[in-house]
């Protein structure tokens, strides 16, 4: 019986030496880990636009780290996704330092079927961020993250207004027309130009003019500005519809179309 | 003059209890205390942690020191299992069964972590299942010495 005992006894001691050895060097390891993100670079080919981040970890610590899965997805409003994004590190050697990219693809077909929505209606996006590991291949972990990032338009509020004519001759006139919009988007500026032309409301919509302005428009700011089209008078009807092209340093977009009359 | 002798013996026998009594209370409180320390900073995560380890800092200390003073007798090993059972809840509940899970707000974003610590756990279980089979055995070993010296 007394040898039960200390085995029994002895046991006790070596599972908690284990236990607290274990858990010590755990919170070293854990302090030596070291994680980060690099400066994140943009691919685009025919299909998507990848934007690849650098990541690396610098396992100092006692343990080896494996199974690493960073997934990362953005959904638009209605919660469709619009990026999606996954890597895996199946194992990180205690000691070693890893170097991988975190590629984020954003299809174009999708972004060009949503871009009027997106160049003139503010919206959120929802982004999930999940980080799983498996530590000393014994206490698995996650962190999982959600963000709203809101989306400002950069073309809100895409508006014409009123008209006004400079009779030229009896032939021509000079057709002004006022334009606004504003740039609520917090990330970048609207630099280009802006074409303009202007359709009457006959059968085949005659073009009557053309007309070309320049843009820079920082965040937050609006712009009210006007383009100014020589017209040749027996064409005009009253009613018809304005064609906006769009050829900025972020995007390219066209033809956006208001009616007027 | 038998009231001094009583006297002198009731010292003898229970001074070194005393002195064993809170060595050990010192000795476990110890860890309780560096722990708690560390832990401080991140106390706003887990606020129950604190008042659950007093709990059971105190709940421990108290069958601890019974433990101490009824040793030689049969109530020395069911302290002992007692102390032993109320570990294993302690870590059970403290440890949420195995499944840490915390959300910190950072910066308005809501950050979610989960730790699956159900080794540790088992290993702590496992401990304190060893610590009170210990005593099961010492309290069998006990009775049984206990018969024989009463046959003789």
């Amino acid at each position: 019986m007394r040898y039960a005992v200390r085995a029994l006894g002895w046991a006790t001691k070596i599972f908690w030496i284990m236990i607290i050895v274990f858990s010590v060097t755990s919170v070293y390891s854990v302090l030596n880990l070291k994680m980060g993100f690099g400066q994140p670079q943009i691919f685009l080919s025919d299909e998507e636009a990848t934007i690849s981040i650098p990541l690396f970890i610098n396992n100092t610590g006692l343990y080896d780290l494996s199974e690493l899965n960073i997934t990362a997805d953005v959904m638009d409003y209605n919660g469709s996704s619009v990026a999606a994004s996954t890597t895996f590190v199946p194992l990180i050697p205690k000691g070693s330092n890893i170097e991988t990219l975190h590629n984020i693809s954003i299809s174009l077909d999708e972004i060009t079927s949503k871009a009027q929505t997106y160049l003139f209606n503010d919206t959120t996006f929802n982004v999930d961020i999940s980080v799983k590991l498996n530590f000393a291949s014994a206490i698995p972990f996650q962190v999982s993250m959600n963000m709203t990032i809101p989306w400002g338009a950069p073309l809100y509020n895409l508006s014409i207004g009123q008209f006004s004519y400079n009779y030229i001759n009896l032939t021509h006139v000079e057709v002004i027309t006022p334009i606004s919009f504003e740039n609520h988007s917090p990330y970048f500026s609207v630099e280009g130009l802006m074409q303009v032309e202007i359709y009457n409301d006959n059968d085949n919509g005659e073009r009557l003019g053309l007309g070309v302005s320049d843009l820079n428009v920082p965040s937050h700011y609006g712009y009210d500005g006007q383009v100014e089209m020589i017209v040749d008078i027996s064409k005009i009807t009253g009613s018809g519809e304005v064609r906006f092209y769009f050829e900025t340093s972020v995007f390219s977009f066209g033809p956006v179309v208001v009616p007027y009359g | 003059m038998v009231e001094k002798v009583q006297t002198k013996s009731f010292a003898r026998k229970f001074a070194p209890r005393i002195i064993k009594a809170a060595l050990l209370v010192v000795i476990t409180y110890l860890p309780l205390y560096f722990l708690s320390t560390f832990i401080e900073p991140f106390q706003s995560f887990f606020p129950w942690y604190g008042s659950l380890t007093n709990i059971f800092a105190a709940v421990f200390i108290v069958f601890l020191v019974v433990g101490v003073f009824t040793s030689g007798t049969i109530y020395q090993y069911v302290f002992g299992v007692a102390r032993g059972l109320v570990s294993m809840i302690f870590f059970i509940y403290v440890l949420n069964g195995g499944i840490v899970a915390l959300a910190v707000p950072i910066e308005g974003m809501g950050i979610n972590i989960m730790i699956d610590l159900r080794v540790i756990l088992a290993m702590l279980v496992l401990v304190c299942l060893l610590g009170i089979g210990k005593n099961v055995v010492q309290a069998i070993d006990f009775v049984s010495a206990k018969v024989e010296m009463e046959e003789l």
